[in-house]
């Protein structure tokens, strides 16, 4: 979530009126920011992602002067029909273009540092780092319309970019420019780089990198011209519209134009588009949500605070004018929060439903799990716990098995965490590899889950709950894994037998001769037991024999179920 | 009185006792027999536990000779010495002279003049020292005899108990002990006095001599024999072995109580899968498919298997014209074209919510509580704050006539089950929630910890599933409460591969499971 960093000073003067500090805090509260810190002049908050309007001062006065009551209600924008043009070229990586002007603006120092930050803070959230969308600003009386946006040959390509004293060429500006180092990725490649470009031949920007030093926006600009260049006309136009909206309110006296965008299929669009939409809003629908009993006009009030219009009430039911900067109103179930939060959170008075009566229940496996390890607690193991995500060098190498395929993750953050598990008994060593000297014998176990790649599932995976459970001791062998085994048995009322693996089958982790399968009605496999091979124990970097197995729950609590069912 | 069983050392205890004429000094007894005195007095305690014997204690007075006294003793005292001196009229500085000449000090020549004109033996008048007409001469040197014997005697032992000085010796005490010759100490001795003989008891057959053994065996319960043996005590302060029982894993036994909970909240446990869907993970909830969230920075995506199938077709086309127009939600839907390709491609889940939404799935409109606690997955590097896999509780709850503080009501009363009282609400984004909430809880030494998020269910992510009825969710970061309870600071520890942690962790119980739950039921 975006870090918006604010002057109080600048805020007051966008609000119009000085508010205390606590009441400040508070309405950034309700407006679901979270303060970072507050010094002097300085306040910072976290803006939450659906409030892109709320990521600098100008939204933000905007809001908190309906929160507060000074200007409740809807926000309307003067907004007037202008003759600039801009002509767009067949741009296939980035064919979307939308600009707007915004004239006789008042800018300061801080105005522009509240402006820069809200383009920054766009370009990271709905701009995925300018991939989807960047935006410029520039000083519309240093440029002569009509604008065109043209894909140029990158050898042709010569401005003296934003904070740099030399022109540079387009490649330059890529290896030399800070912004060129940072978004370059986004041109490389290309033969011909986008780029605004007025009559004159004045470069305006090379989107999405970098404006031009001799258009650049100052405190003296009083006309801003604005454009968002992007690979989706709706993004591009949303964006222009947070960014009209916000430059807007730093001109008391000024007002918006629009533009003509000529598109090459012939298409003409006029940007901004900001047009508001009209929602309906029943009063019943926001006290059954809320759990309140508000009236009409209350409900209207809290919406006006929160800067809708409202008009055109009917029975119970209220016309909502939802403003075109709120890209997050998509259902009337989002003008129900905005109720809310005008109403405030903490008047909101938490309570248990009467009628809502169920029965609690634990899911059967997890149950099962839970009296298996009680057994195995009273067998004298000691539970560990290990990540699910685990390594082949882990699950397979140290184990002496062949390679397989384990369900694999694309992005892993490290090989060690790069694979699911598909059995337990890994994890068990390493926590024996973790623990030499503690005392010996040490006797652990674990229940949990691994995934098997079973192509007949809807995500190609098989979960299956295991217990793997080892013992760590000078003089342990097989014989101390059985009578494990066959306690746990005999204390779920399941007979299992014994036999060598058949076939060509191997177990490769243990000692040849000294291992076995358990079988459930003398048929299915349940699972392994055995002696640990002693490879396997060097690979783990012990020197103490191990006895253990490893067997499916799943299959444990079908046959409980089975035996037990009369 | 039944039979007495002793070993053979003890019954020579009491015979040296008895020999000892029936009473004497612990101190004396361990000479004599030949011990230390200290484990000596265990077998005796023993013995009077077995009544046969008694302990008490005595506390003495005793003189000890200072080396005042010890001179006056060997040479006489100060005044006797002067008084031979003195005959007729002597002058006072002749007899000092004198005095002096014969080996006495300056202060003894005082002291001495003090004593002889305090008991009017002598007078001095204007540098004249006489001897008194009168004086009672007999009697003065009788109490200085008797006084110097007294010192004499004392010396010769060092110090001695009042008791044991003769009876005529006794009236100098009080003048030895104002003049500083003596001093006296008081001392406690044990006496141990025999209750009965000792050898009546052992011929009248009351008394019986034993084999000490040093613990039960089944041979001695077999032959009956434990009747003629002594087991030998044992010293409780004695080390011990350390034993480490078979225990639950701490963080699972937090969960299991976790769990219980919940349970106790009505709510029923559901399981779905580690490896999702991106489909069931993010399109049923209604997070766009260029959401952040959806990128490699936030999401595991599997190598292989790398595409999964969702068999419903009309589930997946209702979710698609959601995420394109709102569909019939009433909502105006994200404006993109959605890809079924993107929803069918594998991901480790980042998210419970998966569990919930393919539970609503299945029970459409039924009234409902559900949890699941489970581990979701995220791209981060294994750190003391970040992990790659954590747990998440997750908990919806389905019915007709809910409301959002109804949603309130549930986080408060878990928080407070948890041991968690002081909750308050702010607002919050959630993608697929709406209204949303985020709840904070207060701890002593964190203060308001960011712990409850949740929200209701948005219309276009109920109504694809074919749900009409209301949906309160939340997922809670469980690890971090886990940790506040728990009192760990390093998420590690959470999945620590070291024994040693997991067996020196003391269990720990939930404040609910401690009382807590017949106090919520009094409160309503």
């Amino acid at each position: 979530m975006p870090l918006v960093e604010v002057r109080i000073s600048d805020l007051e003067d966008l609000i119009g009126k000085r508010l205390p500090l606590e009441a400040l805090t508070k309405y950034i509260v309700m407006l679901k920011g979270e303060i970072e810190h507050v010094e002097g002049d300085i306040l910072e908050y976290e803006a939450t992602h659906d409030r892109p309007d709320l990521f600098s001062a100008e939204g933000l006065a905007r809001a908190i002067k309906g929160l507060a009551e000074i200007s409740p209600g809807l926000r309307r924008f003067d907004v007037r029909e202008g003759d600039s043009e801009v002509l767009v070229d067949k741009i296939d990586y980035r064919p979307y273009v939308a600009c707007a002007i915004v004239r006789n603006v008042v800018l300061t120092e801080e105005a522009i540092r509240q402006l820069m930050q809200l383009q920054e803070k766009l370009h990271m959230t709905y701009g995925r780092k300018r991939k989807k969308v960047s935006i410029g600003m520039y000083d519309l009386d240093k440029i002569d319309p009509p604008v065109y946006y043209k894909a140029m040959p990158k050898e042709e390509i010569r401005f003296v970019p934003l904070d740099m004293e030399r022109e540079l060429t387009a490649d330059e500006i890529l290896r030399l420019h800070p912004k060129g180092i940072e978004y370059g990725d986004i041109l490389r490649g290309k033969k011909h780089y986008p780029i605004l470009v007025d009559s004159q031949g004045v470069v305006l920007s090379m989107p999405p990198i970098i404006n031009s030093e001799d258009t650049k926006v100052t405190v003296k600009t009083r006309n801003v011209f604005i454009d968002t260049t992007g690979i989706s006309l709706n993004d591009v136009l949303q964006l222009l519209t947070i960014i009209t909206t916000s430059i807007v309110e730093r001109a008391p006296e000024g007002y918006i134009e629009t533009i003509k965008l000529r598109y090459p299929d012939g298409n003409v669009i006029t940007a901004p588009q900001l047009n508001e939409r009209h929602m309906k809003l029943e009063v019943d629908y926001v006290n059954e949500t809320l759990g309140l009993n508000l009236s009409m006009d209350e409900v209207s009030r809290y919406l006006a605070m929160m800067r809708f219009g409202t008009s055109r009430r009917f029975r119970d039911t209220i016309e909502v004018i939802v403003p075109s900067y709120r890209l997050d109103v998509l259902h009337p179930i989002d003008l129900v929060e905005e109720v809310a939060m005008a109403y405030d959170y903490e008047r909101l008075i938490p309570e248990l439903p009467k009628t809502h009566v169920t029965i609690g229940s634990i899911d059967p496996l997890e149950f099962f799990s839970r009296k298996v390890r009680d057994i195995m607690i009273g067998l004298g193991f000691q539970e560990v716990l290990n990540y699910m995500l685990s390594s082949k060098e882990l699950l397979v190498h140290r184990m002496r098995r062949k390679a397989f395929q384990l369900v694999e993750v694309e992005n892993p953050v490290s090989e060690r965490f790069s694979v699911l598990r598909d059995s337990l008994l890994p994890g068990l060593l390493y926590v024996f590899s973790m623990s030499k000297g503690y005392g010996y014998p040490q006797r652990i176990f674990e229940v949990g889950d691994v995934a098997i790649i079973d192509p007949s599932k809807e995500n190609r995976v098989r979960e299956e709950r295991h217990l793997s459970a080892a013992i760590a001791s000078s003089k342990v062998t097989l014989v101390d894994a059985l009578v494990v085994l066959n306690s746990l048995a005999r204390s779920l009322g399941v007979p299992i037998t014994y036999a060598p693996p058949s076939g060509n089958k191997r177990l490769p982790s243990f000692i040849e001769g000294r291992c076995g399968l358990i079988l459930l009605e003398g048929r299915e496999e349940l699972g392994v037991v055995g002696e640990i091979h002693p490879e396997v124990i060097e690979n783990f970097g012990l020197t103490v024999p191990i006895a253990a197995f490893e067997i499916n729950l799943d299959k444990l609590l079908m046959t409980y179920e089975k035996i037990h069912a009369s | 009185m039944s039979i007495t069983l002793i070993t053979r050392d003890d019954f020579r205890i009491l015979s040296v006792l008895s020999d000892l004429g029936g009473e004497a000094i612990v101190r004396d007894v361990a000479s004599k027999l030949g011990v230390d005195a200290s484990a000596l007095m265990r077998r005796l305690a023993e013995l009077e536990r077995k009544g046969l014997l008694s302990l008490s204690k005595i506390i003495y007075k005793k003189y000890v000779i200072t080396d005042e006294g010890r001179r006056y003793g060997e040479i006489g005292l100060p005044e006797e010495r002067l008084l031979r001196l003195v005959e007729g009229r002597t002058s006072f500085t002749g007899l000092k002279r004198r005095a002096l000449d014969i080996g006495m000090s300056e202060n003894e020549f005082k002291i001495a003049l003090t004593h002889l004109s305090r008991n009017n033996i002598i007078s001095i008048r204007k540098g004249i020292v006489e001897l008194t007409e009168g004086a009672h001469l007999a009697s003065f040197n009788e109490t200085r005899r008797l006084l110097r014997s007294l010192l004499r005697m004392i010396s010769t032992e060092g110090e001695m108990m009042e008791e044991a000085i003769p009876a005529e010796l006794r009236s100098a005490l009080r003048e030895a002990t104002r003049r500083k010759l003596l001093r006296t100490r008081q001392e406690s001795l044990i006496k141990v006095k025999l209750q009965r003989d000792p050898q009546a008891l052992l011929s009248q057959g009351m008394l019986k001599i034993a084999e000490m053994v040093t613990s039960l065996t089944p041979e001695l319960l077999a032959s009956g024999k434990w009747r003629e043996v002594i087991i030998k005590p044992f010293e409780l302060t004695t080390e011990v072995p350390v034993v480490y029982p078979g225990r639950k894993h701490p963080y699972l036994e937090f969960l299991d109580q976790i769990r219980d909970i919940l349970i106790s909240m009505g709510f029923v446990e559901a399981r779905g899968p580690h490896v999702e869907l991106e489909f069931w993970n993010f399109d049923v909830l209604f997070q766009a498919q260029d959401h952040p969230a959806r990128e490699i920075h936030d999401t595991f995506f599997l190598k292989y298997p790398a595409e999964g199938e969702v068999k419903d077709e009309m589930l997946v086309q209702r979710v698609k014209m959601t995420h394109e127009n709102g569909w019939i939600t009433g909502s105006r839907g994200w404006g993109y074209r959605w890809d079924p390709r993107r929803a069918f491609r594998l991901i480790l889940r980042t998210q419970t919510t998966s569990v919930s939404v393919r539970t609503l799935y299945q029970v459409k409109n039924e009234v409902v509580k559900v949890f699941s606690l489970d581990r979701v997955f995220r791209p981060e590097a294994l750190d003391a704050t970040h992990s790659m896999e954590f747990y998440q509780c997750e908990g919806i709850v389905s019915g007709p006539d809910l409301t959002f503080r109804h949603l309130l009501g549930f986080l408060k009363e878990f928080a407070r089950r948890l041991g968690l009282e002081r909750v308050k609400f702010k607002p919050a984004y959630f993608p697929f929630t709406e209204p949303s909430v985020e709840g904070f809880v207060y701890h002593k030494k964190l203060g308001w910890i960011e712990a409850l998020p949740g929200g209701m269910f948005r219309p276009e992510v109920l109504a694809p599933l074919g749900v009409t009825n209301r949906v309160l969710a939340w997922g809670i970061g469980i690890d971090r409460l886990a940790m506040v309870v728990l009192g760990i600071d390093d998420i590690r520890d959470l999945f620590s591969p070291r024994l040693d942690l997991l067996r020196s962790k003391p269990v720990k119980i939930l404040p609910v499971f401690r009382g807590g739950g017949a106090d919520a039921l009094s409160r309503g």
